[in-house]
């Protein structure tokens, strides 16, 4: 192991005027490192599909989890596996297409076949060639099934571990998220297509990003000018006993703003403009669908995910790692199975306010880039969290950055930076 | 390439690429809403192939109507200004096939390559795609009743902010 991290002792106490964190966490390989063993790879849940996406027998996608490539499979008994994506033989990529539907998986390199369950099924010349060559007589293709992790299934999201310890799922999320997903997750699903997004920069600062409710109605012009989210209305900032998941929640009618209290919140926004009006409201027009009538519920769930309900914009967004300054989102919107054509149309209309392109989230991207090229040689340094009174935990209000200190406590636990702050 | 279109009628669809491509290539919004015909059906979809093979309808920008046309103009100059590192683009189109739909209307398919310059940066492939259009000839100038451009990147490198 790399032994970087050592200069953390004073950087990541929380003083009284914040919580501050080293910038080298978002370009230092071995943090990078670290998290791959620690987090993606330890003791932690991690997003991994819909089961939607998996309907038939034999269907597959490949994904990823941190930056280790994992084949989710059903099998044809409808059980649903996670493999990883790597031949027992010598370490090929088993599957290279996205998604498909197939009887075995065949590695194209010696052509060994595994069933679906994950078993070595066939070695080709496994018995040599006119007697000669073959595998050795102590060669047992039970002993060379596929790596399979740990797999659960909540109300159609599918999770894998690979850790044989973690907590189960449900105990991992905690009860106040599960609600969430029992929520939105309510019934079948209907999926109507992914974005695929690359990002030049640190996964964590979506991390951070997704959790930071201050940004929302500041960053976002779209959300304050036309009243989706502004910080003038009623929300709350839900975080799990763990503080590692966190639920941001905006009720858009429950208490009307006044105008004069938004125009001297906003009084100093560059463009917050009450006067703009869409030439076709139908991006704004949707039908009140859940009973707590909340507008925004944005919940990031540790360490990949993140649920989304924006009005009727409905969407999980797993994040996939590359590399300490590369990171991508997968957006799959969904929409309900019993939906009547209407609500499909709402829900294609309000698809333009999320993704690469999104009226409300284009900007996360180019947030998060600017921080990645700002820090790049500032690793000592550090970032400073404040708003809300610099600890984690549940809040009735949106004014505050307890949830991305909740990610950072739980970060520095899973890389046990902790040790380091004792010493 | 079907044999009823008249030498007129591929100028004008000819020019109309041209007007589409050099709006977008000087970052001209309002130039390429102008494009497309001002009649309420008009749309745009940007959509990815993955998507479309999968028969599935999520798209990058679904602009359904003349309104949320005009709107992403909006969007653009106003409601992001200032939000986004400054792109230049430049959009390279060849015209793959060219079939009569009656009423003066053609469906048009073309390959395209955007190229894109972020400021302070090198120039890079942004996708490439195809567009299927309907394009209808309104007395010497054709306009878009429909563009799709279906781009090829299974994940884009990285945010959009205007249109392909």
């Amino acid at each position: 192991m790399n032994a970087p991290m050592t200069p953390f002792a004073k950087p990541w106490v929380a003083n009284p005027d914040g919580y501050r964190v080293p910038y080298e966490v978002f370009t230092d390989q071995a943090y990078y490192d670290q998290e791959q063993e620690h987090i993606f790879r330890g003791e932690t849940w991690s997003f991994v599909g819909l089961d939607a996406e998996l309907p038939n027998k034999g269907d597959f996608k490949s994904t990823a989890i941190g930056d280790t490539p994992v084949i989710v499979t059903r099998d044809q008994t409808g059980q649903l596996h996670v493999f990883k994506n790597l031949c027992m033989h010598r370490g090929a990529l088993l599957v290279r297409e996205s998604r498909g539907n197939v009887k075995s998986f065949d590695c194209v390199y010696h052509q060994w076949s595994f069933d679906l369950t994950g078993a070595l099924r066939g070695v080709p010349m496994r018995r040599g060639v006119r007697g000669e060559g073959g595998m050795s007589p102590a060669f047992d293709m039970a002993n060379f099934g596929l790596d399979a992790l740990r797999v659960e299934v909540m109300n159609g999201l599918i999770f894998a571990s690979f850790s044989k310890s973690v907590e189960p799922l449900a105990d991992y999320l905690g009860e106040g998220i599960v609600a969430n997903i029992q929520r939105i997750f309510n019934r079948p699903i209907r999926i109507m297509g992914d974005y695929r997004q690359y990002i030049h920069g640190n996964w964590k600062l979506y991390a951070e990003n997704t959790r930071d409710p201050y940004h929302g109605s500041l960053l976002h012009l779209f959300h304050s000018t036309f009243g989706l989210y502004r910080a003038t209305q009623k929300g709350f900032t839900y975080m799990d006993p763990s503080n590692r998941h966190c639920l941001l929640k905006a009720t858009a009618s429950a208490a009307p703003t006044s105008a004069s209290e938004d125009q001297e919140v906003y009084k100093d926004v560059r463009s917050y403009n009450t006067e703009f009006h869409l030439q076709d409201a139908s991006v704004l027009a949707g039908r009140p669908e859940f009973e707590d009538r909340a507008s925004l519920v944005i919940n990031a769930i540790f360490p990949n995910l993140l649920i989304q309900q924006i009005a009727n914009c409905l969407a999980v967004r797993q994040s996939i790692t590359h590399a300490p300054n590369a990171f991508e989102i997968v957006w799959t919107l969904f929409g309900y199975a019993d939906d009547d054509e209407e609500m499909q149309m709402i829900r294609m209309k309000q698809s333009n306010l999320v993704g690469p392109a999104g009226l409300i989230s284009m900007e996360d991207g180019e947030a998060i880039e600017i921080v990645q090229d700002a820090v790049i040689r500032d690793g000592k340094k550090t970032s400073v969290l404040a708003m809300g009174g610099v600890h984690a935990g549940s809040v009735d209000h949106m004014i505050t950055e307890g949830p991305i200190i909740g990610f950072w406590e739980n970060y520095a636990r899973y890389l046990k930076l902790g040790d380091e702050l004792k010493k | 390439m079907s044999q009823t279109i008249t030498a007129a009628h591929s100028a004008a669809i000819d020019a109309l690429h041209a007007a589409y491509l050099a709006a977008l290539d000087k970052g001209d919004m309002v130039a390429w809403a102008a494009t497309f015909s001002l009649a309420p059906e008009a749309s745009y979809f940007c959509i990815s192939t993955e998507n479309d093979r999968r028969g599935l309808p999520l798209a990058l920008m679904y602009d359904d109507c003349r309104g949320r046309i005009d709107d992403r103009v909006s969007f653009v100059t106003k409601v992001w200004v200032g939000t986004y590192q400054p792109y230049r683009t430049r959009h390279f189109i060849q015209r793959l096939s060219c079939e009569s739909a009656g009423n003066n209307r053609y469906r048009v398919t073309s390959g395209f390559t955007i190229m894109m310059s972020a400021e302070g940066g090198t120039t890079a492939v942004l996708t490439s795609g195809e567009y299927r259009d309907l394009i209808e000839i309104q007395g010497d100038h054709a306009v878009f009743c429909e563009r799709r451009a279906v781009y090829d990147a299974d994940v884009l490198p990285r945010y959009i902010v205007f249109p392909f």
